[in-house]
């Protein structure tokens, strides 16, 4: 089990990232690996540098040090459009949604498909964006009414639904979910962490940051805990839940503190 | 019985787009019936879309302002300012009607970048900033009046822009009817049943959610005897006016683009979320800057419809254009929230605040009861968008 996880090449890799604000080290070297077709859960106590390090992947922070390898080649974001132009996908907390518009328009927003190009007034293709929308809804099982339905009016579940479906609408090779699961009902996390399983079996990579340790053991393959700006942990999610569970906090709140330390400690 | 549970369906999922068409109805009515007819003349439906012109072109670009959270205040005297260029272009410098307009509408543009600058670029509330514009295109307009006074606009081209009809075609029947006009309301009735037609055909072949049969056919008849009772109207007079087609041109481009275009789809996505707008690679700046460009053109184009009107450029001109295009904008339906609003319900908003002024006008109301109950029909408006808005949550 674990040497064909092993043996997946990784779609992204960081390599000894640093970032300071100011006097603060946000991130003093951090590796991160994610190989193709893995959940990766990212973990940490506040300030532990986690949504600084995806900050940094999706383009929105530019490293101090470390560089960033996309399937096996350097790449620099310089901005998060520019990350998501070269396939990193993030789906952010408060869904990042334009609630005034409906669902297929929130899934092609910034992306529109065009019938006629005419530069900045190019005339919108509405049929091929509804038919694509509904068709991406069906495969990943997002139960919505209609994709005119404007986004107002669905739940937070179904709204996460569409942030994540816009997020793999168009072949990302790496989704980072930031607290996916955070604002949602029990029944609404549910239907989420059953969306991000039927993104696994479809092939997507993917890296989750949450509060919610059960969240990650239920979807994800492995951990990687983050502590004052170091990975301290880095493992399989395997063995029963409260093992897990000790594991994983034991780590976020330095009463463990085995990682075998990087020569830029 | 399925056919009213439809009608009951229809109406409330569509409450906030059917209710300034119903608004409008009650009110012409009401008046059509407290002035004996007088309102429902054809004399005085043209004089009605001519006086609404000048306000409808300033409410369409205002809707788009508000759009994307942002206010101008600085509409009504830019627009009077503009309209006295024109008017100092052709009486004093001796240019063409044709370069005067374009001159103007120049202007315009530049002014609405300007305030843009501000806006986006230094980050000054619109608020303020237009506020300033008020200020200052209102001393311009003064300065540009001093020495002369009101300025008489001789020209019959540029006057007819305001004042004057669309030719008609002669033929030997109907002498007493507007034959032109008539034919135009047939056209746009056969227009729009065809784009509805094909709409429809379109949707049903992808699977799409379409009104039943019997509803589509009822929303066919309706607005296809609405357009018609409306050239009707105009032919028995003189026609379809030049400010109607000005008016309808600029709907039919800025309806275009808001509902057809991706730079429309920018623009409400500006006003929905801006945060989302910018990190799905939509500059919220450009935006700004285009919707702040054309509501400057959209000022010129009100200055010029209101000097042509008047035949010349008064010291005055612009007075609470703004307000009265706020007022209709929101009374059309936009929310002050962002995000929400259409075109032509701007031009519906702005008919409604004519047609109260017209018909109290007419009924010999009070001017100081006319403001009364104006500022009731506004608030009555905003009150109903904020109750349809909480119904649906």
């Amino acid at each position: 089990m674990e040497s064909t996880t092993q043996t997946r090449s990784p779609v992204v890799e960081m390599r000894g990232i640093k970032k300071n604000f100011g006097a603060v080290q946000a991130l003093r070297g951090v590796d991160l690996v994610l190989r193709r077709n893995e959940v990766l859960g990212l973990v940490g106590d506040n300030a532990a540098g986690k949504s600084t390090l995806m900050k940094t992947l999706s383009g929105a922070y530019t490293p101090d040090a470390g560089g960033i390898f996309l399937e096996g080649k350097q790449v620099h974001f310089s901005s998060p459009l520019d990350a998501r132009r070269q396939g990193i996908e993030m789906v952010y907390q408060d869904y990042a949604l334009a609630n005034n518009l409906d669902v297929a328009a929130n899934v092609f927003l910034g992306r529109e498909a065009v019938s006629l190009n005419l530069g900045s007034i190019s005339v919108m293709d509405h049929h091929f964006m509804e038919q694509e929308t509904k068709r991406l809804m069906d495969r990943l099982k997002i139960r919505i009414d209609s994709v005119r339905q404007k986004v107002e009016r669905l739940s937070g579940g179904q709204r996460q639904a569409v942030a994540i479906a816009r997020a793999t609408a168009f072949n990302a090779k790496v989704i980072i979910m930031d607290e996916p699961t955070a604002a949602l009902s029990v029944a609404a996390i549910a239907k989420v962490l059953d969306l991000i399983r039927e993104l696994k079996t479809q092939g997507v990579s993917i890296i989750i940051v949450s509060h919610r340790l059960e969240d990650i053991y239920q979807v994800g393959d492995r951990m990687m805990v983050l502590r004052h700006g170091r990975k301290v942990h880095d493992s399989p999610i395997e063995g029963d839940i409260h093992e897990f569970r000790e594991r994983a906090v034991a780590y976020m709140v330095g009463a463990r503190d085995d990682y075998p330390l990087a020569e830029t400690a | 019985m399925t056919f009213i549970a439809d009608a009951r369906k229809l109406m409330r999922e569509n409450i906030r787009d059917y209710g300034m068409y119903i608004a409008l109805f009650i009110i012409m009515a009401v008046f059509t019936i407290t002035t004996d007819g007088v309102f429902i003349s054809s004399r005085n439906i043209v004089n009605l879309v001519n006086q609404t012109g000048y306000i409808a072109v300033l409410a369409v670009g205002m809707t788009m302002i508000i759009v994307i959270r942002h206010i101008d205040l600085s509409v009504g005297f830019l627009a009077g300012f503009l309209g006295a260029a024109t008017a100092i272009a052709m009486v004093f410098w001796h240019w063409s009607v044709f370069a005067a307009i374009l001159f103007a509408l120049g202007l315009g543009v530049l002014a609405g970048l300007l305030t843009a600058f501000l806006v986006a670029q230094l980050g000054i509330p619109s608020f303020v900033a237009t506020l300033a514009g008020w200020l200052g295109y209102r001393g311009a307009l003064q300065l540009v009046t001093r020495s002369t006074g009101t300025i008489v606009i001789p020209n019959d081209t540029f006057n007819a822009i305001g004042n004057g009809f669309i030719p008609d075609i002669p033929a030997p029947f109907m002498p007493e009817m507007h034959k032109l006009t008539l034919l135009l309301g047939l056209l746009g009735i056969l227009l729009f049943v065809w784009n509805e037609l094909s709409r429809r055909k379109k949707l049903q072949a992808y699977d799409f959610e379409v009104l039943p049969t019997e509803m589509f056919i009822l929303k066919l008849a309706f607005v296809s005897i609405l357009i018609g009772a409306i050239a009707w109207v105009l032919a028995g007079y003189r026609g379809l006016s030049w400010t109607a087609v000005i008016v309808i041109l600029v709907v039919i481009v800025y309806d275009f683009i808001t509902t057809k275009t991706v730079l429309g789809r920018h623009i409400y996505a500006v006003g929905g979320n801006p945060e989302a707008a910018e990190l799905s690679g939509i500059s919220v700046k450009r935006i700004t800057f285009l919707v702040f460009a054309s509501m400057g053109l959209l000022s010129a184009l009100s200055g010029i419809l209101f000097a042509s009107r008047l035949q010349s450029a008064t010291t005055t001109a612009g007075t609470l254009f703004e307000l009265d295009a706020i007022a209709a904008a929101f009374v059309g339906g936009v929310s002050a929230a962002g995000g929400v609003g259409k075109v032509t319900g701007a031009i519906i908003g702005a008919l409604v605040m004519t047609s109260l002024t017209s018909g109290m006008n007419l009924m010999g109301i009070d001017i100081s009861y006319q403001y009364i109950v104006r500022a009731l029909v506004l608030a009555a408006a905003v009150i109903f968008d904020v109750a349809t808005r909480n119904t649906k949550q």
